[in-house]
């Protein structure tokens, strides 16, 4: 499969697509066979996402031209992508939650008024076997799980006769074990000679694929084999200098208890959020709490910052119990919370990276001159923080809006690791940055740890919390399955609960 | 459509301020062109009718006072909406917040007539800001407590506060003495703010106005308070999740908001008719919407917008008088200015690509 036949399935010819002056897509040619499965692998804004909105007919290139089996297309539209045999699988998903399986499937697929539900339905049945997708057209999209909506996504594209498949970051909202299902699902898809091209930032998946093309900043890096390459092969191209990968760390400190959950309870809209959840947090200690999103872990952090209020239990910082106190008490407590929305929580994005780390502190008297901020103090104290944290911007005034995800969560990271005296609380702090900036959230990590803070990480990157965690937590509706020192956990154990199997595992 | 002669019409990544002011620009006089138009419908000739226009707006001294005197009470209205708008809390209550700050000043101040005017001065301006900065802040009450939208609660608020009126006014305890007017008496002299030049109406409310305007533009820009509100605007939840109550915030923003819209009731009411009525402060707070739209939220932007306005609505009588153009018409080029300048506006977002055929 790593020589393409004759005729590839898409070949794309110097493709180059601008943004004002900035060149997301440099001069990029690249050819799939069919049955191939190629992976796009770069940082972010390495040009991955313009690349497969080109092909999709989401974007249009300024120059380059796409052919499919040979045959050159015009992709001005989706509905042109899709009739050449091109199909996409978002990373948010377009179903209509209310529409049942086989309604989302055909919506929008009819020529005349009328539709032949029942050939659609027997058709769908008939992909969902051969390629061993498990669906049932007449159930409702609202009541599937993550993993359901991404098979009827690929059911979809298939169904409209997808022979190149695009997937952008198809497993960041699967379990490990439905992440498994995909690539099963996939080798299927090979096997009937559907090319797949698939996005992610996931090592472990990359090197399952066929071959890899490595984008950087917008250029086409090289295309590799990917059998003849190893991980940090790919990482060098796609970095471009070698990453550090091992942090050197201390034996967790025998602190003192930082903060302390006693049979904390939530539920809100009819829903179980927080579930007797009962957890210790000593002073110098990271707890990774692991599980699928939405399963209580947004909850469990807001509830210490106060976002919202428990209905049941205590949050006790430093012995104090602070489920009562305000946000701003809280962090004035020596808390730091690091959202894991960083553009809806954690920055206004009109607002200068100075206005930014002073957000929630503008009434402190170190920021005022009178009745005024004193914008010396906070363009100075932004512009050590744009060096201390290696911000890529113009300077203290430049607009949040402007950064780029990596760089306004550095930004977030300064203001809150200032905040955080005694306690950090942190929400996908590597959700959607590059592997530079991945590197460097660690690295900070570690050095807040060290400083004596209590760390409580959450996120969907198993990578992070198994490089970090002195302790892990497994999440699942709102409970506290399990808790391992980070040498007794593993993944065979803690999948499982992930997906809520708890027999016999927790310790 | 547009598609078929080649185009695509495609949002931008960003817009340029000098593209920005292109678009409005064009937009403008394109307003002017339909004006001209309006004109030649009714039989005039576009060029006498904008002449006559400008003369009676700043033609002569007098003239220009009188501009600046319709200006007032929209520089307060527009500087109470832009604050209002800048939070993005939507406050059309800005009619009603004048009255309310003229009937509370009115209340206030009558119980001291006869006093000084050392006394009886600072007690209207305060009765002033209380009665429209409380009127609203009934909306962000009812918006942070009962979370009904304060597009709604401020529009009919303004409603209540206009019938409220009218009844004291007609057989309460405010009506003249018999007089056949829904009004009050005259009010005391040493009540009426004081008139800057001989031989104008040009009252203090007009320099209150522009010590409004810079109390606004240092508070927004440079002080912790107008951080927040700016914060507000942008992104409530961030400003949330950092610890500052946003309902503070909103609540904050509705006084401050409604006490400027109460000036610019006290400013008509002791600075131009020296009499509480209805007919004396209606409509400056729905025209001070456009005001604060056209003045892009911006308080010296405000100002500009407002004197632009005054000088519309003041030349209009001397156009009417001089070329026979009704002068309701006016209104008419009001809502057009708006309309173009919010076309212009957006339409500078978008650009027109060429695709290849």
């Amino acid at each position: 499969m790593t020589t393409a036949p004759a005729t590839p399935r898409l070949t794309v010819r110097h493709l180059t697509k601008r943004f004002g002056t900035l060149i997301a897509n440099d001069d990029v040619s690249l050819s799939i066979a069919a049955g191939e499965l190629h992976c796009l692998l770069g940082e972010n804004g390495a040009g991955k996402s313009t690349f497969s909105a080109c092909l999709y007919g989401l974007l249009q290139p300024e120059a380059g031209e796409i052919a499919i089996d040979g045959v050159k297309v015009e992709l001005t539209s989706p509905a042109k992508a899709i009739a050449s045999g091109i199909g996409m699988v978002h990373q948010h998903f377009v179903l209509v939650p209310s529409f049942t399986v086989l309604e989302n499937i055909v919506v929008g697929t009819g020529s005349g008024p009328r539709l032949d539900m029942t050939a659609a339905r027997s058709r769908i049945l008939e992909l969902s076997r051969q390629f061993g997708l498990e669906i049932t057209p007449g159930r409702l999209v609202a009541d599937l799980s993550v993993g359901e909506k991404q098979w009827v996504e690929i059911v979809k594209a298939l169904y409209l006769g997808a022979r190149l498949l695009i997937l952008d970051e198809p497993t960041a909202v699967l379990t490990p074990q439905e992440s498994e299902r995909l690539f099963a699902i996939i080798q299927q898809l090979k096997a009937s000679g559907i090319a797949v091209i698939l996005i992610s930032h996931k090592m472990n998946e990359v090197m399952r694929s066929d071959r890899v093309s490595v984008l950087r900043k917008g250029r086409l890096v090289g295309t590799v084999t990917t059998k003849d390459v190893t991980r940090d092969d790919l990482t060098m191209m796609m970095v471009g200098r070698p990453v550090a990968q091992v942090h050197a760390r201390s034996k967790p400190g025998a602190g003192e208890t930082a903060l302390s959950f006693k049979g904390v309870s939530l539920a809100k809209g009819g829903r179980t959020h927080l579930k007797n959840v009962t957890l210790d947090l000593a002073a110098g200690e990271i707890i990774g709490i692991a599980g699928v999103a939405g399963n209580g872990q947004d909850e469990l952090l807001e509830a210490v910052a106060g976002l919202v209020r428990p209905d049941s239990g205590n949050i006790l910082l430093r012995g104090e119990d602070i489920s009562v106190l305000s946000v701003h008490d809280i962090a004035r407590r020596g808390a730091g919370y690091v959202p894991s929305d960083r553009f809806r929580d954690g920055l206004v994005s009109d607002f200068s990276i100075a206005e930014n780390l002073i957000l929630g502190q503008h009434w402190d008297e170190r920021w005022r001159s009178g009745p005024f901020l004193d914008e010396t103090a906070t363009r100075r104290s932004a512009e050590t923080a744009i060096a201390s944290y290696s911000v890529m911007a113009s300077g203290p005034d430049m607009l949040c809006g402007r950064l780029s995800g990596g760089n306004a969560q550095k930004v977030i990271l300064a203001r809150e690791f200032a905040k955080a005296r005694h306690l950090l609380l942190c929400n996908q702090p590597t959700r959607g940055v590059d592997i530079g900036v991945i590197e460097f959230v660690h690295g900070e990590l570690l050095r807040k740890r060290e400083e004596g803070c209590a760390i409580l990480l959450v996120s969907e990157e198993l990578e992070d919390i198994f490089a970090l965690s002195d302790r892990i937590a497994v999440m699942f509706r709102g409970e506290i399955l399990g808790v391992f020192p980070r040498d007794e956990a593993d993944i065979t154990r803690i999948g499982p609960l992930m997906a809520g199997h708890a027999h016999g595992a927790a310790a | 459509m547009i598609e078929r002669l080649g185009f695509r019409i495609e949002p931008r990544s960003e817009t340029t301020a000098k593209g920005r002011a292109l678009a409005v620009g064009v937009a403008l006089a394109a307003s002017l062109v339909l004006c001209a138009l309006l004109f030649l419908a009714v039989g005039v000739s576009p060029f006498a009718a904008f002449q006559s226009l400008a003369q009676g707006a700043f033609g002569t001294w007098r003239a220009a006072t009188e501009t600046l005197v319709k200006a007032t009470p929209l520089i307060f209205t527009g500087l109470a909406t832009a604050i209002a708008f800048r939070a993005r809390l939507w406050n059309i209550g800005a009619e009603g917040q004048v009255f309310a700050g003229a009937m509370f000043a009115y209340w206030c101040q009558s119980a001291l007539a006869g006093n000084s005017a050392w006394i009886q001065l600072p007690v209207i301006v305060l009765g002033a800001m209380v009665g429209g900065g409380l009127y609203a802040g009934l909306a962000a009450i009812l918006k942070t407590r009962f979370r009904v939208d304060e597009v709604i609660s401020t529009v009919m608020l303004n409603y209540i506060i206009v019938f409220a009126l009218s009844l004291l006014l007609l057989k309460g305890p405010w009506s003249e003495a018999g007089g056949f007017f829904e009004q009050t008496a005259k009010v005391d002299p040493g009540s009426i703010l004081p008139i800057l030049f001989d031989k104008t109406r040009l009252h203090l409310g007009f320099l209150l106005a522009l010590v409004a305007a810079a109390f606004v533009y240092l508070m927004m820009k440079k002080s912790p308070v107008g951080f927040e509100i700016r914060a507000a605007g942008s992104n409530l939840r961030a400003l949330e999740v950092q610890g500052t109550n946003s309902r503070r915030v909103i609540l904050m923003v509705m006084l401050i908001s409604g006490a400027l819209a109460g000036l610019a009731g006290m400013s008509e009411v002791y600075g131009v008719h020296y009499r509480l009525k209805a007919g004396a402060i209606t409509s400056y707070g729905y025209t001070g919407i456009i005001v604060a739209i056209l003045g892009l939220l911006n308080p010296w932007g405000v100002v500009i917008a407002a004197i632009l306005f005054g000088a519309l609505v003041n030349g209009a009588t001397f156009m009417q008088i001089k070329t026979g153009v009704p002068s309701a018409l006016i209104y008419a080029i009001e809502a057009i200015l708006l309309l173009f300048y919010l076309a212009g506006w957006a339409a500078s977002s978008f650009k027109l690509k060429r695709i290849k055929p």
